[in-house]
């Protein structure tokens, strides 16, 4: 009989979950991304397609800022080397992409370490501040190796397939990036449960106890940086399959920064924050578009400037106001929620 | 009897409806048809888009009034980009899936056009590039992208030959500032050729990171290097902290600007730096005739807001919009991308009343408007003097 959390054996302790209801209902969840593409149109599709990518990054991102509690402003510049080792390996070296997105993870990752060694006595704001030069740093290395990564011009990816799937249709690339999500989750939601996963965690709320502890800082810092960049670095790659075509205005500042408050809004050092953050952000300025149209139509008169703005107004408030009331994020409300039906009908 | 009745009119009517849905193209109704742009409407650079976004919509008014196209309204449709590639993806995306466009006007930026070139592409969808003429829009050449405007190659080759041969100081040394992007290449090259092709002495070149505010170490190096004659390549708030800097540091200096300059707003930033400089442009100027006469035939379809709004970008996307219109108009009641495109390819000698040169698609490139005019600021009241026609460079 279940009671409560008590675990009366190690493999119930490290399970993903004891519940056969959250089984059921994770099972309902794939079945409907599976049908997904056979129940939205195209733009819907695309949509998901930015959400999933968005998952990837995130869940990357929160191994090192939500469970290590390393803050990291360089995810632009690892998405930029997923990315571009991804479109130069497909475009120029002809490899297959079952070859070149895990080689866009591991490249991305090997670099992190460049970053990570310098890193390991920096905390706080000021290991974001490193990191984000890193990022600036990375966009002068894609301009100055031009004859490598096609400098300023850009790459544009030709035809991708798998298994004879065409990845430029949407729905083939749906499938595609579904899989990868899903498989990278899962192993985020392992990763989690180990040894290792556990170290983060001591690291992020004590180093100097972790240490104690016989924790080795550097080695764990490390790998949480490498594990981390891996993902992004995969994200990034995924990036690419999408849009198609690779230049570093595409991977701007402000894509860390969203990076950032996808986690913070999700909540941090959770796999299912990050999914719930992504989810949010990327659909939040959809929502509002369509809630504003109701009110105001964008095309009524000849200029219509002004409901950009208010879109974009909005969507800062949305978030300045989630942070006020829900600042442990939506999985907070996500655990509220759960208890609240969990004690029904004796809530509080 | 009626059993037979029934099923000859169902299947007259399936018949019909396989007869109209036949040429039926994403985008026309009988009524309407339904134009794209992605545009810059939020963050620093949306007054880009809002004059986008304007001549659009005055072109289409224009056209509406006179009978539409064959009949059928123009309807515009703007998204906004940020100025950020991946969402011109995703906007172009919307209004092709959802908002069911026909062609495309406004493309923002050289990245965001690229970013959106997959899906031009794969749709067959007629589009003109009105606000970013860079060579890797157009080379190489898909099929159903024309693009409008000179290079900034061709800019600011056009305003280093107009000093050189009439506003050259005494014992000239060229010197370039450019940003290290494809914008900043494309004015090297420029620059380069000037001084390749006029034998110019080439003082030095300097590259800044977009976003760079302090330019005092890069004007310090113009001055050791005998810097008179600047070739700047920094745009609206650079651009006027490259010239504040060296007026600071006592710079006499002949400056050519990116054509950005040109903008009231962006021409205010500059002037008060003191040095009266050049423009090179293939749209008309806020202070030239055919400007003029824009503003006055159109306002009866603009507010004072949009009055405001309106600059270089509100005149070419205008043109371009109206050169669309001629090419769709040619294909009669059944119209068809396919059609447009084949149309647009057509197009030659194009009249836009002086806001450009004359425009013509049928060439390699599908490149027209190439032509450019010297302009010089008149620091009393920040307008722009006319220093030549438009002219093939």
């Amino acid at each position: 009989m279940r009671t409560g959390h008590f675990k009366d054996s190690y493999a119930a302790l490290v399970a993903l979950s004891d519940s056969r209801v959250v089984w059921a209902w994770t099972g309902v969840l794939g079945l409907a991304l599976l049908a997904l593409p056979l129940l939205v149109g195209a733009y819907s599709l695309t949509l998901a397609i930015t959400i999933l990518v968005a998952i990837v990054g995130a869940i990357g991102l929160n191994l090192l800022t939500g469970t290590t509690g390393l803050i990291s402003l360089g995810q632009s510049g690892f998405l930029a080397i997923g990315a571009y080792t991804n479109g130069i390996l497909l475009t120029d070296h002809d490899w297959p992409i079952w070859a070149a997105l895990p080689m866009s993870g591991l490249v991305a990752a090997a670099i992190s370490l460049l970053v990570g060694v310098p890193s390991l006595r920096l905390k706080g704001l000021y290991l974001a501040i490193t990191t984000l030069a890193f990022s600036f740093i990375v966009n002068y290395l894609i301009l100055f190796f031009e004859s490598v990564t096609h400098g300023s011009n850009g790459i544009f990816l030709g035809d991708v397939t798998i298994l004879g799937f065409d990845l430029s249709a949407d729905r083939p690339l749906y499938y595609f990036v579904l899989a990868v999500t899903g498989l990278l989750a899962l192993g985020a939601l392992n990763l989690g449960r180990t040894r290792i996963g556990r170290a983060w965690l001591a690291i992020r709320d004590h180093d100097i106890a972790a240490r104690a502890m016989g924790i080795d800082l550097v080695r764990y810092k490390l790998l949480a940086f490498f594990m981390s960049s891996f993902f992004i670095g995969i994200a990034g790659a995924l990036m690419s399959l999408q849009i198609r075509f690779i230049n570093i205005d595409i991977f701007g500042f402000l894509l860390s920064i969203e990076a950032l408050a996808i986690i913070i809004l999700g909540g941090l050092g959770s796999v299912a924050g990050a999914i719930l953050g992504a989810v949010f952000l990327t659909l939040l300025p959809e929502a509002i578009r369509i809630l504003l149209s109701l009110v105001v139509d964008p095309n009524a008169s000849t200029y219509s400037k002004y409901i950009y703005e208010i879109r974009g107004i909005t969507y800062g408030v949305v978030m300045v106001l989630f942070l006020r009331f829900k600042p442990d994020g939506l999985i907070g409300l996500w655990r509220d929620a759960k208890k609240f039906f969990a004690n029904w009908p004796l809530a509080y | 009897m009626r059993g037979s009745l029934k099923s000859a009119l169902l299947a007259l009517g399936v018949l019909s409806a396989g007869a109209t849905t036949a040429w039926a193209e994403p985008g026309v109704t009988d009524t309407e048809i339904r134009i794209g742009d992605v545009n810059i409407m939020t963050g620093p650079a949306s007054f880009i888009g809002q004059a986008v976004s304007v001549g659009s919509k005055v072109a289409a008014a224009e056209i509406n009034a006179a009978g539409g196209i064959n009949g059928r309204k123009l309807v515009i449709l703007t998204e906004d980009d940020g100025y950020v590639p991946a969402r011109s993806f995703q906007a172009l995306k919307k209004l092709i899936e959802v908002d069911d466009i026909f062609a495309l006007n406004g493309t923002s930026g050289t990245a965001n056009v690229l970013a959106m070139m997959p899906l031009i592409t794969k749709a067959n969808l007629p589009t003109v590039v009105t606000t970013a003429p860079n060579e890797l829009v157009y080379n190489p050449v898909r099929p159903s992208v024309f693009t409008i405007g000179a290079s900034y190659e061709t800019a600011f080759f056009a305003q280093l030959k107009y000093i050189h041969e009439h506003n050259e100081p005494k014992n000239p040394v060229y010197g370039l500032i450019r940003q290290d992007d494809d914008f900043g290449v494309a004015v090297e090259a420029g620059y380069s050729r000037a001084i390749k092709e006029l034998g110019l002495k080439d003082g030095i070149r300097l590259k800044y990171k977009k976003g760079q505010t302090d330019f005092g170490a890069e004007l310090l190096q113009m001055r050791q290097a005998g810097v008179n004659v600047l070739a700047n390549g920094a745009i609206i708030a650079s651009a006027a902290n490259v010239l504040s800097e060296a007026r600071k540091l006592g710079l006499e200096l002949q400056v050519a600007d990116v054509w950005s300059e040109i903008m009231p707003p962006s021409a205010k930033l500059l002037a008060p730096a003191g040095y009266s400089f050049f423009v090179g442009d293939y749209i008309a100027s806020m202070t030239d005739p055919a400007a003029l006469s824009f503003l006055e035939r159109t306002k009866q379809y603009m507010s004072e807001t949009d009055r405001q709004a309106v600059n270089r970008y509100s005149f070419i996307t205008y043109a371009g919009l109206k050169v669309m219109a001629k090419a769709m108009a040619a294909c009669g009641k059944e119209l068809t991308r396919a059609c447009t495109v084949e149309n647009l390819r057509k197009i030659h000698g194009f009249e836009t009343d002086g806001l450009t040169a004359p425009i013509s698609f049928d060439n390699a490139k599908q490149l027209g408007g190439t032509e450019v005019k010297v302009y010089q600021v008149n620091l009393t009241d920040v307008s722009f003097k006319t220093l030549t026609a438009y002219t093939q460079y």
